[in-house]
């Protein structure tokens, strides 16, 4: 929509900016709409928001099974195609195989976990963004969409609840 | 933010009749931005005494390193001293040290996260670092044991027209894939608390800095979603990499103690070596603490006492259980009778290589058991850093003995001789030269303290009123 604003409201304080999803709620916007952003990890719980899923363990998991297909490739397909007879040992131990499997599986599931940040969290992301570095000193924003006619209602309301400044925003590159 | 510097409200406690709670990082709360001011002034602010140390470091890893190095491939593994029976020398006692200091950084970044141990906030990636790092010396340790050094990647199981293939029933082969697990997971998880700091770093910097910084912050901004997935990836790493960490010294361990050589030959050589690792690591983690704290500006509000305190009790308790199973390593032979056995260990108490057994014992258990039981001793920073050198130097020795000094006495006495090292000495100066040189420019460019987790713990810290005193608590926030 072409009057679509985003404003952030920028808070010194966790209660005053639970207060201000509070009142946004009130006022009508969703959660879906809003997104609160902060310069250290809060529950949401303490935000008062739904709790946001991720899908990072549930691919690390894939990864494991992942390292553990391949270990047996590695300790039991090597050895078929290429077998060693050493000594009266098994050409099929399963001793080794059984560190070899901790190995790899631990590193499908850390190497996934890694790589599945950067696919829920969209990194490496350089596009515009609506942010501002007061962030990283400790403020805490809250993004949110108004129309223009609700601008002024919503910036007072902002303001009343103790936001520290609030911003017109549009995105910018970091 | 202003949960962390103002809703914390300290007591008034006469002089002299408790410990002031400001004494503790996490009650003595600043502005957020005003920390991550601090730690930046810190990478920023150099002196020539900074550069004329790196310019030191630069000549010493070019001579010592790349020059014996280069030295060594031209000339074969014959300019070691390495000759019958002592085929592993410093090379792999520099290896297995390197891997042992390597130990800390997970240890206190995931074992302490994952147990809620808040004093660990401020100095886990400066133990995080020491782990990468410490790990990129092992790894040329073992690339100069290689000899052909170019031919390293025979290790790497691939299909490859000599169809050969590295045997899995070999120790070395688990240990390289316990290796490159740990590499790589290490790395990573240096990588993911340090995003919202890179992130910080790139909103406060200007010029190339700010280029960089914004490349490798990949776009964090703190939205809920970026935590959490953050927070999700940290904590499978935090779980994940521990029994990691206690795999890769067994696995190191079991290098030595699968064959059936006097003093190698141990059932319990895996928590050993497991012990062994973290007593150097934490030792290690004091002495980079010291110079840190002494060396960059602000870093004093950051490394405490109290910090030197609660690892000085780790190394104390973890003194106590190496020496539990040093003795146990040696009781059961010297109780087991076996001739070779025997003469190993007569050879370490009485052989020329004597005094180094004893430093061994002096550096590993006298100096700890005698200094790390008085908490004014342990919150002295200058005591803890001579502490946790003398351990260290105590660990390489603990090596030396295990590796070379044991592969002296074989079960063939017609091969006996002594272990010379000659180009192993500069390289072993090389390594430790390259640990500090990374080390000191990394300090440069990466933010050595966490300030959000310190942020993130001061805001869980209160003072609870109870009766007429006000207790230190701390609330679960995750």
């Amino acid at each position: 929509m072409a009057d679509t604003l985003t404003i952030l409201a920028l808070f010194n304080d966790i209660e005053p900016a639970v207060n201000a999803i509070d009142k946004l709620h009130e006022m009508g916007v969703t959660d879906g709409k809003m997104d609160v952003i902060s310069g250290i990890p809060f529950n949401h719980e303490v935000l008062g928001r739904p709790k946001v899923s991720t899908f990072i363990p549930r691919l690390a998991m894939g990864g494991a099974f992942v390292g553990l297909i391949a270990a047996l490739f590695l300790i039991f397909g090597i050895p078929g195609l290429f077998p060693l007879h050493v000594g009266g040992q098994p050409v099929f131990p399963i001793p080794p195989f059984v560190i070899i499997a901790f190995e790899m599986t631990m590193l499908g599931l850390m190497g996934t976990a890694f790589v599945g940040l950067f696919l829920a969290s969209r990194f490496p992301s350089y596009e515009p963004v609506i942010y501002v570095p007061e962030i990283s000193d400790g403020k805490i924003a809250v993004v949110f969409p108004c129309s223009a006619d609700m601008q002024a209602q919503f910036e007072q309301a902002m303001r009343s609840l103790g936001a520290e400044q609030v911003r017109l925003m549009e995105a910018k590159a970091l | 933010m202003a949960t962390t510097a103002e809703s914390i409200a300290l007591p008034d406690v006469p002089a002299g009749e408790s410990e002031d709670p400001r004494s503790h990082l996490m009650f003595d709360p600043r502005p957020r931005g005003e920390m991550n001011g601090m730690v930046l002034e810190s990478m920023h602010k150099t002196s020539k005494k900074f550069w004329g140390v790196v310019v030191f470091l630069v000549l010493t890893v070019a001579f010592a390193l790349v020059g014996a190095w280069g030295y060594m491939i031209a000339n074969g593994m014959g300019v070691t001293g390495l000759t019958r029976p002592v085929y592993w020398g410093i090379f792999i006692t520099n290896t297995v040290f390197w891997i042992g200091i390597s130990h800390a950084g997970t240890f206190i970044s995931a074992l302490l996260r994952v147990m809620k141990y808040e004093v660990r906030r401020p100095f886990t990636r400066a133990a995080e670092l020491m782990t990468t790092f410490g790990l990129i010396q092992a790894a040329l340790s073992i690339f100069m044991h290689l000899g052909r050094v170019w031919l390293f990647y025979w290790l790497i199981p691939y299909p490859n027209e000599r169809t050969i293939w590295p045997d899995f029933h070999s120790p070395l082969m688990w240990d390289f894939m316990a290796i490159t697990t740990y590499v790589i997971a290490s790395t990573m998880y240096l990588f993911l608390p340090l995003l919202p700091d890179l992130a910080m770093a790139r909103d406060r910097s200007t010029g190339w800095r700010k280029t960089l910084y914004r490349i490798i912050a990949l776009g964090f901004r703190g939205t809920e979603a970026e935590w959490k997935h953050l927070k999700s990836a940290m904590n499978i790493f935090a779980f994940a990499i521990i029994p990691v960490m206690f795999s890769v010294h067994t696995i190191v361990s079991w290098d030595f103690a699968m064959a059936t050589r006097p003093g190698w030959a141990s059932s319990i050589f895996g928590p050993y070596f497991v012990i062994g690792a973290l007593l150097s690591g934490i030792a290690a983690v004091m002495i980079v603490l010291f110079v840190i704290r002494s060396t960059m500006v602000n870093m004093k509000y950051f490394i405490r006492p109290e910090h030197f305190d609660f690892l000085g009790k780790l190394l104390l308790i973890v003194s106590m259980t190496w020496a539990y199973f040093f003795f146990n390593d040696y009781l059961v032979p010297w109780y087991g009778g076996d001739k070779f056995e025997k003469l190993l260990e007569d050879f370490h108490l009485h052989g020329p290589l004597s005094f180094v057994w004893v430093s061994m014992f002096i550096c590993n258990i006298i100096i700890p058991w005698a200094i790390l039981w008085n908490k004014k001793w342990r919150r002295k920073p200058w005591l803890m850093l001579v502490v946790g050198i003398l351990v260290n130097i105590g660990m390489w020795i603990e090596r030396f003995i295990i590796i070379p000094g044991s592969l002296t006495i074989t079960r063939m006495p017609f091969t006996w001789r002594e272990y010379k090292p000659s180009i192993e000495i500069p390289l072993t100066i090389g390594t430790f030269a390259l640990f500090l040189l990374l080390y000191m420019l990394a300090s440069r460019l990466i933010p050595l303290v966490p300030v959000w987790e310190v942020q993130e713990g001061q805001s869980a810290h209160i003072l609870r009123k109870v009766g007429k005193a006000k207790i230190p608590s701390v609330g679960d926030i995750d």
